[in-house]
């Protein structure tokens, strides 16, 4: 480590083509050469020793519990050569070759060699972070016993499997740990990452290196390089490929000599790089060439020197401000907290809003995820996610929350809860770097949170009190600032990973609240040198006409320098000031999004107090009574005299989602609610249900409609609960896309069907294991279950399913349904009914609830 | 990174959402193409290729004949009446990203008429992107006077589903496009198709 830091290191290069060339047939996992041909491997070690190479990299690339089987594990005997090795014994039998090339050629450090695990984590796929985390440990604890100097993660695509497996290394070993990961041509991950999102998630996790390896030649990855650099605290490792893959007489060839490919990596010397290396088609003629063209200290330039080939770099963005960039991260791109305002919505909060607290309650994903959506769409950069409601498990809440708003969502997240094992466990399962909110001056809160920022890495919201309480002067508030500041260097926390809260008191109780806050602001960012948060709201506490003083004192704290501030986006005063205040600033390039937010500005966004009476929250009907077509340009209107009698019919029909909103509401002051539903609703959904068979209307008019009839639903059950308690529900299903299928479009099509017609629908998902269907069954008593497959391979998946119901739920009847499933399939396998589409599931429910089958 | 709308097929679209023939109403008309547009904004197209030698050995009785592919064997009747008076292979994957999926995802927890168009959409620009680099392989072939056929997937007739391994090792495609099997051979991003595309004509 401390050469790296000191003096550079040069790497080796590739290995699997030369395993191949050295005879590793096709088909074979190179690992397994570690036992039957360690003499290839220690040879090639050597070459790469005597070539100038500081550090070998051990074939563990593709050593995993997925690809080798465990100590417990008997051998099948049925599987290949890989079969009759342990894990273990693979890992070993690598680094020990490593170890005897490094002792012969008498200097060197081995690295243990970690890639992608080839499986697919959640949401996509079906591995779980914490098995992730598992199976890279067991590969870390065998190399770091078998005597690894480090760990080097290397060509990684996806940020979530690199968390895994950097919080691996660093909770198994105490090894340096180094990650590089592999961009592609247009300066981005496969999943969306960026270079700076790299890098802050990468230094949140404390990595002793970070850099990039293959995917590209030297010359296509300096941008990337340069952009690593510049943002990089740690040192950078660099390992291109030898140029672009070609296929030559069925063979994959490099186009990149050893002189041309040390040509092009001058740039990237010239940029900084600390560590050299190659990666795919690469040889020791590579690396000796590479490592021959560093004149004596070109690695090894002092911190000064450094400082000034960064300097001389040509384009490069300024290196000093951007390591000093306070980033936080989701899977994707990073948002960056600095000179142009940043808005966090606060909609995902129960406090005073029943209806997000009774979602929270019935653990309601959809809704909560609306609401996150219906912020983004407002114009909020990172989601405040807070669902702390007495009674509930808090720490399994937030981390599923956040799960699933990572899911359908890019915008990085705030983790917001004053619990802190909701907080470790929400901070361990995030995808990228999230705002922590928050930390305050008092010990014991301290003592809780930086430790976890220590470890997972995260942008910390620091409040303005301790135990003492709220300052009353902005002396007293910087002074507590100044403590948490301290506080969290002790930890190794710099100042950009921390936002301080100056916090707002309402100036209804005091009116130089306001001036307090805003010279903390002001004070923050001048004597401080650190970044600012503000929950904007509170300001104007227990005042008529909140939206008045919010927005002019939200400009105010932004002219005294607020980076952050954590608002409602749907607030139209707010968001007049945020879009005026950057205009104004010059932070909007030719006033470009302040033009074309301008039909928001003016009317479309509703100020809060105006959708409802009262409380100023959106009910369910106002979050899905606005589509995302509507919010651009209104739907038509229900003609004067068309089907008079019934305007909520005409909306249902033609799927018209507000026009539905706004009859349900007409209808409840006419009538009663159960009648609505019987006369006017059901009918329209028969005849949409009708149209859809005959095929005279097809499956998105089919959707449109159910969403129309679902957001009048809501509307009516709104009211319902309001009189009498909770509308009753025809009965409970449990709807499942069979294990091993990951497609379940066509479930969650009939769900919103089923839910139409009023019945309770339980949704496994997908890829839902047999055990868990009967789990469901069981404990919801549901009278009737749904499953779907999409592919034959999948079929017999479904076939277990309904086995273990019959044996352990006898009294469930089973529906299937799915793109490969015929009557003749269903009847094999021993369903009782098949539903051909959608409403041919609504009809069997139908059917089974009113007793006809 | 972005495709040309214009060469994804409009009736394609409609006929993955079960309109076989029939002229879509202004509204789906319209949505259709807002979230191709949509779509165009997050994906990502890419592909890699390889071409290898193309041996078949004449079948036993009743066997299927064997086909060596240069990289993997494969005994498949279908393919090899696909490949027939073929010397040659290129073997190709292709995926337009998991930035598809992800919308998906999010509309159908959000909009579920959109996501059945989203998803029909995609599965349009998936197709779209493969004829695109088909076109562009068979005016190559062409003025080396070969002739290209159809291109062939494994999961089609007797080509079993279980080859998708073969294509992920020779083609590199986890590491070059970051496509990833489950553990039922699907492939994510799930707009993704892999295929063998015979070469006939002059050997080069």
């Amino acid at each position: 480590m401390e050469k790296l830091h000191q003096s550079g290191l040069v790497f080796d290069g590739g290995l699997g083509s030369l395993l191949q060339a050295r005879g590793l047939p096709p088909g074979v996992l190179p690992e397994v050469w570690n036992i039957t041909h360690p003499e290839v491997l220690i040879a090639i070690h050597r070459e790469y020793l005597t070539a100038g190479a500081d550090v070998v990299t051990c074939n563990t690339f593709g050593a995993n519990p997925f690809k080798f089987r465990r100590e417990a594990d008997t051998p099948s005997g049925a599987e290949g050569p890989e079969d009759a090795y342990t894990l273990r014994q693979v890992v070993t039998s690598a680094v020990e070759n490593a170890r005897k090339a490094v002792s012969e050629a008498g200097q060197g450090f081995v690295a243990l060699d970690l890639g992608p695990t080839g499986k697919l984590l959640e949401p996509m796929g079906d591995l779980s972070f914490e098995d992730c985390v598992a199976a890279y440990a067991e590969v870390i604890r065998f190399g770091a016993d078998a005597g690894a100097d480090l760990i080097l993660i290397e060509t990684m695509s996806d940020l979530y499997e690199l968390k895994a497996a950097v919080l691996a290394a660093k909770e198994n070993c105490d090894l340096p740990v180094m990650a590089t990961v592999a961009f592609d041509a247009s300066g981005k991950l496969l999943t969306g990452g960026t270079p700076r999102s790299v890098v802050a998630l990468l230094e949140g996790l404390r990595v002793d290196a970070l850099g990039l390896n293959c995917g590209l030649g030297p010359d296509d990855m300096a941008a990337v390089a340069r952009e690593l650099i510049a943002y990089a605290s740690v040192p950078v490792i660099v390992q291109p490929n030898a140029g672009l893959p070609r296929s030559e007489e069925g063979k994959t060839v490099y186009d990149l000599g050893a002189e041309a490919y040390t040509a092009q990596m001058q740039q990237i010397i010239a940029m900084g790089a600390r560590g050299l290396g190659g990666c795919c088609g690469t040889t020791p003629a590579h690396i000796r060439a590479l490592s021959d063209s560093l004149p004596t200290g070109a690695l090894r330039p002092g911190d000064a020197d450094l400082h000034e080939r960064r300097q001389e770099a040509p384009q490069e963005p300024d290196a000093a401000s951007a390591r000093e960039a306070t980033l936080v991260t989701s899977f994707a791109d990073a948002v960056e907290i600095g000179d142009a305002p940043v808005i966090i919505g606060e909609r995902i909060n129960p406090t005073g809003k029943k209806r997000f607290r009774q979602a929270v309650e019935e653990a309601d994903m959809e809704y909560i995820l609306n609401v996150g959506l219906k912020q983004q769409e407002q114009g909020a950069h990172i989601l405040d996610v807070n669902v702390g409601v007495p009674g509930i498990d808090e720490p399994e809440m937030l981390t599923r929350v956040v799960k699933e708003l990572q899911s359908v969502t890019e915008l990085p997240l705030q983790l917001d809860t004053s619990d802190p094992e909701a907080l470790a466990q929400a901070m361990r399962v995030y995808n990228g770097k999230p705002l922590v909110n928050s930390v305050n001056g008092k010990q014991e809160s301290m003592d809780a949170v930086f430790p976890l920022v220590a470890k997972y890495g995260g942008v910390v919201v620091c409040l303005c009190l301790d135990e003492s309480g709220i300052p009353e002067t902005a002396d007293g508030r910087i002074a507590i600032a100044k403590k948490i500041i301290e506080e969290a260097a002790r930890y190794g926390i710099q100042k950009k990973d921390l936002l301080v809260d100056a916090l707002c008191m309402t100036v209804s109780t005091d009116e130089r609240n306001a001036m307090v806050t805003l010279e903390t602001v002001r004070r923050t960012r001048e004597e401080l040198g650190v970044k600012t948060i503000l929950g904007v709201s509170n300001i104007s506490f227990g005042l008529p006409v909140r939206e008045v003083i919010n927005a002019a004192f939200y400009t105010l704290a932004m002219e005294n320098g607020l980076n952050a501030a954590i608002i409602n986006p749907g607030s139209a005063d707010m968001m007049r000031a945020y879009h005026a205040f950057r205009a104004l600033k010059g932070h909007d390039p030719h006033l470009a999004e302040y033009i074309a937010g301008i039909p928001a500005l003016q009317d479309a966004v509703r100020p809060p107090g105006a959708e409802r009476k009262g409380s100023g929250e959106p009910g369910d009907a106002g979050l899905h009574g606005q589509s995302r077509e509507a919010s651009q340009k209104p739907e038509e209107p229900v003609p004067q005299g068309t089907d008079e009698a019934s305007p909520l019919r005409y909306a249902i029909l033609r799927g018209l989602k507000d026009s539905a909103v706004g009859a349900a509401k007409e209808a409840l002051l006419q009538k009663e609610a159960l009648a609505i539903i019987d006369e006017e609703m059901m009918p329209a959904l028969d005849e949409v249900g009708k149209g859809f068979e005959k095929g005279t209307l097809f499956l998105p008019q089919l959707m449109m409609s159910a969403e129309a009839a679902k957001a009048a639903f809501a509307v009516i059950r709104e009211h319902l609960q309001k009189q009498e308690g909770a509308a009753k529900s025809k009965g409970t299903i449990v709807l499942a896309t069979v294990q091993g299928d990951i497609h379940d479009i066509g479930k969650n099509i009939v769900k919103v069907l089923l839910e139409n017609y009023n019945y309770r629908v339980i949704d496994l998902g997908k890829d839902v294991p047999p055990e868990a269907v009967v789990e469901a069954v069981v404990r919801e008593e549901a009278p009737l279950a749904g499953l779907s497959a999409l592919m034959t391979t999948t079929v017999p998946s479904m076939e277990k399913t309904i086995r273990l119901l019959r044996e352990r739920a006898p009294q469930v009847r089973v529906m299937v349904g799915g793109a490969v499933m015929t009557q003749e399939y269903a009847d094999a396998i021993g369903a009782d009914f098949y539903a051909k589409d959608a409403m041919g599931a609504v009809t069997c429910a139908e059917g089974v609830f009113a007793g006809g089958y | 990174m972005a495709m040309d709308l214009n060469r994804v097929n409009r009736n394609e679209i409609l006929h993955y959402l079960g309109m076989h023939g029939a002229a879509p109403d202004e509204r789906t008309a319209a949505l259709i193409e807002e979230c191709l547009s949509e779509l165009n904004a997050k994906v990502a197209p890419k592909h890699v290729f390889r071409t290898f030698p193309l041996h078949v050995s004449l079948p036993e009785e009743d066997e299927a004949p064997l086909l060596d592919l240069g990289c993997f064997t494969v005994r498949s009747r279908d393919l090899a009446r696909n490949l027939k008076g073929c010397h040659e292979v290129l073997l190709f994957a292709a995926t337009i990203g998991e930035g598809a999926d992800f919308l998906i995802r999010r509309y159908e927890k959000t909009q579920m008429s959109r996501a059945v168009i989203l998803q029909a959409a995609a599965a349009a620009m998936i197709e779209a992107y493969c004829n695109e680099i088909n076109d562009a392989w068979k005016e190559e072939y062409a003025a080396k006077g070969c002739a290209l056929h159809p291109r062939y997937s494994c999961g089609y007739g007797d080509f079993a589903l279980e080859y998708q391994k073969e294509f992920m090792r020779v083609l590199e495609m986890e590491k070059r496009l970051g496509i990833r099997l489950t553990d039922g051979l699907l492939m994510v991003p799930t707009k993704s198709v892999t295929a063998v595309i015979g070469i006939a004509g002059e050997e080069m």
